[in-house]
């Protein structure tokens, strides 16, 4: 209803753009690049600047740093969009339900939360990560737990917000039942704070995994990884500088659209920026 | 200065905001002067530009993203005549707070939460007087003293949070009388306070203009307000000026149809003495609303409320136990019959929400009972209340942008009962909803949209629809009326009175606007701090009120009739003591003298 | 008074809490302890022997216990890596980073808050959209990625600092600083970046408020009214932001620390999570996780300080 809005600032629509643009690549790069473009090792070309036969450059190995970019765009989306959907399927319910049944519940589930907040997110990734074994899976379930307590801690303060709106307890004189009443009267007003949470926590997903793989903790090669090609330009950074610098105006590129949408998001779905129109 | 020479003069003033699709005008085309001394009124519904003309007079508009995009603001300073519209903002500086002073709606957040009293009062002696620290400080004293304040001396050292709302306005008072201003703006100044402390602090403002003879911009929505403090009265709609002049002279001879409209929707205290029942309000341009509210000749008893008392937790401590209880509702016995209103009237904080919540069990009372059609509410389980209790009562509720689910379709709001209780389905819940919109008088043509799409009042009938689908013997109104404009406020008031009469439907009005209550009510009850002090018909309360709150409440209320001013400075109301109490305080029971057939005071050694 | 008790008894609760989900965590670790000291091809019943010396067949309660008991009385075992007692190692180690912490915020704070309020003056103006514009920047691009270019750009190809490595301040604190700036600023830019971003909404709301218009109302300038009234206001929510920003610190010190060979508390922990040195990554996490609770902890009691409301109460 509202979300056209957000396409009307200058900022939202350049963030949309940046975004669009690169789920198209995360999607589509996997389908019409051959796998092995990106694994071929050009022998002769290793750590060679962008030229006609490779764009953008090559690695230590040889390897187009063009499609291993391209091809990245898919793990570290697919990455992030896994951990934040799983953070919400978790803390989606945790916090309407601290919220909503408040009480012992709530002082129970939200003293949980709390302790873990005060471990850092990326620490407690990485402990996961290290715990569980590092790989694709692991990484999405590391991040995954480590974004819950963030969502939870929000989710629940919006459902007591919207909990004690005039508008659901007219809805429960109404006579709908609890159910009823979180999924058609508390449910889709807390959703925008969910969207706009999300696509702000998609843009910390995407900065997390690459910071897992830079320390080798989170996507492992062959698969090719933002934070990994990052990690592998370290020894190489004064002969060739554009190792590093692809990966990392990608993940830029990526975090920049998705912060400058969520911003945007905000500003149109947030009620509390909302007020005030008088 | 010559005698009789205007001190503001504005002429054509124009105003516009930045607006997402080009400039929106706040203020269309406005002229109207002040002259020394005088109390302009500048009076208006929401939207009408009220506030951003004396915003534009301090040129504070630019703050908020306007502009004066046309005409003059002329200032009569010492040095001769300054268009405010074209002045460095250096000149405005010097002229702010020093020669014109204001003060603002929201006495809770004027003043700056992490600096005391002192340091607020005496920046701008310091600045426009370049007086020392001690002498400002004993200047700042002295008005504390003039706006009196009790306990100056140490109000100086404390923080906002430390004080009332009454004393906070004092306070903005006093820092705006600071440097001895010829002009004083005062921008809904009472609007947020209790009708008690309005009082004290219009007769503040007035006794100020008197001893100082300072002019005073004085900008409301409250024509019972305008009534007591106005000179001259400047009405304003929709960014025009509609209409100016003496105040008699607009209050009894109106000459434009929307000021007639204005006074005609203004409820005046008193006004229903000698008069049987309740009555739907004559409203110009719409033909009278019919409605017959006689009691019953035998009255039948419909809701009893039979020594109901609430307590709210206050939690503190590491695992959030209680540490106290707020006493809201303290043992409160009513009786409203079949097809009456009842009204409770109190100001904030006296428990009547509280009271409201209780009997509908949106709060869980402490004790008591609650007995609709002689079925006993607060025993029911969660199923049955859900099932029954609330088939028979129903709630408005005060924010009209807050009743409404803001994303569903108002005609599956107004469904949403009707399907739940199983009062009609298909084509019949169709048809149901159809008629509740007729009954509400909004367009069928409205049920398709969001509540965004409606103005404060539409919104509060799609309420009034939602609650009446059940067909519920009892509606709690909660302040239901009163964030609407007046005009639109009249008319949800005589829709309630109509679907009274023709549905029999009984209602708790719970309101603080005692003009109001006078109009719809059929019995009164009046509470203060968690008790109901006096109860009775409503002319047993209005006519005789025998408790002295009761007799302080109504000695508060403004009267919007110039000739019958109400503003005394001799005003002097106890403050309202807190509810909170430790854990285990039990007060003993509320017991009343009967000092006339059903009008029953409460004996005042328990509160 | 009773604000103050009950922080911290709350804060001990969380401790508790804390200990019990590091404990658990790096319970559902595959293999263990003994298989880590003796190797994978030792022999099955020299394995169990040293299982039961080490208690690793007790119930995990009894477990939990004596190891909570141990971080109490300052015996906090031994690392499976380093070979050295975890205690001293971890206090080393910490003091390094509490010097890039400090600094890091030092950088961001003073340059962070009157960026922020500068936006704030302006909205929507060019110099808004600068400020917030460098600052969404900031914020999109991840600490090794600022840390990469503050090599290539000091070290490689300026030669003004040094790129990797740790100097004990106690020897030669020149040096020591020299070694520790790149990391700082390495931590420092995306949290200014951050903090100016809280800075500027803080601000923006208070001069949204009514007393800022009354103090204009007043007749005090515009320097007053921001920097002096709106400001005030804005110490204690700005505090709070950052004082939250110290456990992302902690995160972000485990990339930075490695990235730059620098030897604190990131970098050991990075180690003992690489090498699953079981006993000190139960340290390194609990101490973290305390280090931070305890940063919010001094931040409330400041907040104190800063706000009558709460002071008074």
């Amino acid at each position: 209803m509202k979300l056209p809005a957000a396409f009307r600032s200058s900022k939202g629509l350049i963030g949309a753009v940046l975004v669009l643009m690169i789920l198209l690549v995360a999607i589509i790069a996997p389908l019409v690049i051959p796998p092995d473009m990106a694994t071929q090792m050009d022998m002769r070309a290793r750590l060679s600047p962008p030229t006609l036969a490779h764009p953008l450059g090559t690695d230590q190995l040889g390897r187009d740093l063009m499609y291993r970019v391209l091809l990245g765009a898919h793990t570290s989306i697919y990455i992030a969009t896994a951990a934040v959907l799983m953070s919400i399927v978790i803390g989606l319910p945790l916090g309407l339900i601290s919220g909503y049944v408040g009480k012992t519940t709530d002082n129970i589930l939200m003293r949980l939360v709390d302790t873990l907040l005060a471990f850092p997110a990326l620490l407690l990734a990485l402990t996961i990560s290290a715990v569980l074994g590092p790989n694709l899976q692991n990484t999405i379930i590391a991040i995954g737990i480590a974004f819950t307590p963030f969502l939870a801690r929000i989710i629940r303060g919006e459902a007591l917000r919207v909990a004690q709106m005039p508008y659901v307890e007219a809805a429960r004189t109404a006579g709908n039942s609890d159910t009823r009443l979180i999924v058609r009267h508390i449910l889709p007003n807390i959703m925008p704070a969910v969207i706009v949470q999300s696509t702000i926590s998609l843009a910390f997903a995407i900065l997390a995994e690459a910071g897992l793989s830079f320390l080798g903790l989170g996507t492992q090669p062959p698969d090719a990884s933002w934070g990994l090609m990052i990690q592998a330009s370290r020894d190489y950074l004064d002969r060739a500088p554009w190792t590093a610098l692809v990966p990392g105006a990608a993940v830029a590129l990526t975090v920049l659209g998705l912060n400058m949408f969520g911003d945007a998001l905000r500003d149109a779905l947030d009620p509390r920026a909302r007020k005030g129109a008088t | 200065m010559p005698d009789g020479s205007p001190l503001v003069s504005i002429d054509n003033l124009r105003v516009e905001f930045r607006g997402e699709d080009g400039p929106i005008v706040g203020v269309e085309d406005v002229s109207f002067s002040i002259k020394p001394g005088e109390t302009v009124c500048v009076v208006g519904e929401s939207g009408s530009g009220k506030s951003v003309t004396s915003l534009s007079l301090m040129r504070l508009v630019e703050f908020g993203g306007g502009r004066i995009a046309g005409g003059k603001l002329e200032f009569a300073r010492d040095s001769g005549v300054l268009d405010v519209a074209d002045a460095d903002p250096e000149i405005m500086q010097q002229i702010r707070g020093n020669e014109i002073g204001m003060i603002f709606q929201e006495p809770m957040t004027s003043l700056n939460p992490v600096f005391t009293v002192e340091r607020q009062m005496t920046d701008g002696l310091r600045l426009h007087r370049g007086l020392s620290q001690s002498k400002a400080r004993a200047r700042a004293l002295e008005l504390l003293k003039q706006v009196r304040i009790p306990e100056p001396e140490r109000r100086l050292k404390q923080y906002p949070h430390e004080l009332s709302g009454g004393m906070r306005q004092r306070v903005v008072i006093a820092m705006a009388m600071a440097c001895e201003p010829r002009l004083l703006i005062a921008d809904e100044p009472t609007t947020a306070l209790d009708v008690t402390i309005q009082a004290e602090i219009l007769a503040l403002i007035d006794r100020l203009k008197r001893e100082t003879g300072m002019a005073v911009l004085f900008i409301t929505h409250d024509m019972a307000v305008v009534a007591q403090m106005a000179d001259r009265v400047v009405v304003m709609f929709r960014g025009n000026l509609v209409e100016e002049g003496p105040v008699e002279q607009i209050f009894t001879n109106p000459q434009q149809d929307y000021t007639k409209a204005l006074l005609a929707a203004v409820p005046r205290l008193g006004e229903m003495r000698g008069k049987p029942a309740p009555e739907p309000m004559r409203l110009v341009g719409q033909s009278p609303v019919e409605a017959d509210l006689k009691p019953a000749r035998k009255p039948e008893p419909l809701l009893e409320v039979q020594n109901l008392t609430t307590r709210y937790p206050v939690k503190g401590g590491v695992f959030r136990r209680p540490v106290a209880n707020v006493h809201a509702v303290e043992d409160v016995s009513f009786t409203i019959n079949k097809g009456e209103t009842l009204a409770l009237v109190g100001e904030s904080g006296c428990g009547k929400s509280s009271c409201g919540r209780s009997i509908l069990r949106l709060t869980e009372p402490t004790s008591g009972k609650v007995l609709l059609d002689r079925t006993d509410i607060i025993a029911m389980n969660d199923r049955d209340l859900r099932r029954r209790g609330w088939r028979d009562m129903q709630m408005v509720f005060q924010d009209p942008f807050a009743s409404l689910n803001p994303y569903m379709r108002l005609k599956d709001q107004v469904a949403e009962p009707l399907m739940n209780y199983g009062l009609a389905s298909g084509s019949e819940l169709k048809d149901r909803i159809a008629t509740l919109f007729d009954h509400v008088e909004l367009p069928r043509s409205f049920m398709t949209r969001f509540p965004h799409e409606l103005s404060g009042g539409q919104r509060q009938r799609i309420a009034i629809a939602r609650a009446l689908a059940v067909n519920p013997k009892l509606i709690v109104a909660d302040e239901a009326v009163s964030a609407l404009d007046v005009s639109v406020q009249a008319q949800v008031l005589n829709l309630m009175m109509e679907l009274q009469s023709e549905f029999g439907i009984s209602f708790l009005f719970i309101s603080h606007d005692m003009a109001v209550v006078e109009r719809v009510s059929h019995r009164v009850g009046v509470m203060y701090l968690g008790r109901l002090v006096e109860t009775g018909s409503r002319a047993q309360v209005f006519e005789n009120p025998q408790h002295s709150y009761t007799r302080s409440l109504m000695s508060a209320v403004p009267v919007a009739d110039p000739t019958r001013k109400t503003i005394r400075d001799d005003l002097n109301f106890r403050p309202i003591p807190s509810p909170v109490f430790p854990l285990g305080h039990e007060p003993g029971p509320s017991e009343y003298t009967e000092v006339a057939p059903g009008h029953l005071v409460l004996k005042d050694n328990k509160t | 008074m009773s604000y103050i008790l009950n922080r911290i008894l709350s804060m001990l609760l969380t401790l508790f809490l804390i200990s019990a989900i590091t404990f658990a965590v790096t319970n559902i670790l595959p293999g263990d302890v003994a298989m880590m000291i003796m190797g994978t091809q030792s022999n099955p019943e020299a394995l169990e022997g040293l299982r039961r010396s080490l208690g690793l067949n007790d119930p995990l309660l009894v477990q939990y216990w004596r190891w909570i008991s141990g971080m109490l009385t300052g015996d906090w075992g031994t690392s499976l890596v380093f070979k050295e007692p975890i205690g001293p190692l971890i206090l080393q180690k910490m003091t390094a980073s509490a010097m890039i912490v400090v600094f890091s915020m030092t950088i961001a704070l003073t340059c962070a808050v009157p960026l922020g309020v500068w936006a704030a003056m302006h909205p929507n103006k060019w110099q808004d959209t600068t400020a917030s514009s460098a600052a969404l920047l900031g914020v999109s691009l991840p600490d090794f990625f600022w840390g990469i270019m503050l090599i290539l750009l000091f070290a490689r190809w300026l030669g003004w600092l040094p790129s990797s490595g740790f100097v004990d301040p106690r020897e030669d604190f020149l040096l020591a600083a020299r070694h520790a700036l790149l990391p700082s600023l390495a931590l420092g830019l995306g949290l200014m970046a951050h903090l100016t971003r809280m800075t500027r909404a803080t601000m923006t709301g208070i001069l949204n408020q009514e007393f800022i218009r009354v103090a204009r109302a007043k007749g005090l300038g515009e320097r007053t009214v921001v920097w002096n009234y709106g400001l005030a206001n804005a110490v204690g929510p700005v505090m709070t932001v950052a004082g939250l920003q110290v456990g992302y610190l902690f995160g972000s010190i485990i990339v930075i620390e490695s990235l730059f060979n620098y030897t604190g508390m990131g970098w050991l922990t990075y180690q003992a999570l690489l090498n699953r040195d079981i006993p000190l990554i139960q340290a390194s996490v609990f101490v973290i996780a305390g280090v931070v609770m305890l940063a919010n902890l001094i931040v409330d009691l400041l907040y104190v300080l800063v706000d009558p409301r709460i002071r008074l109460s």
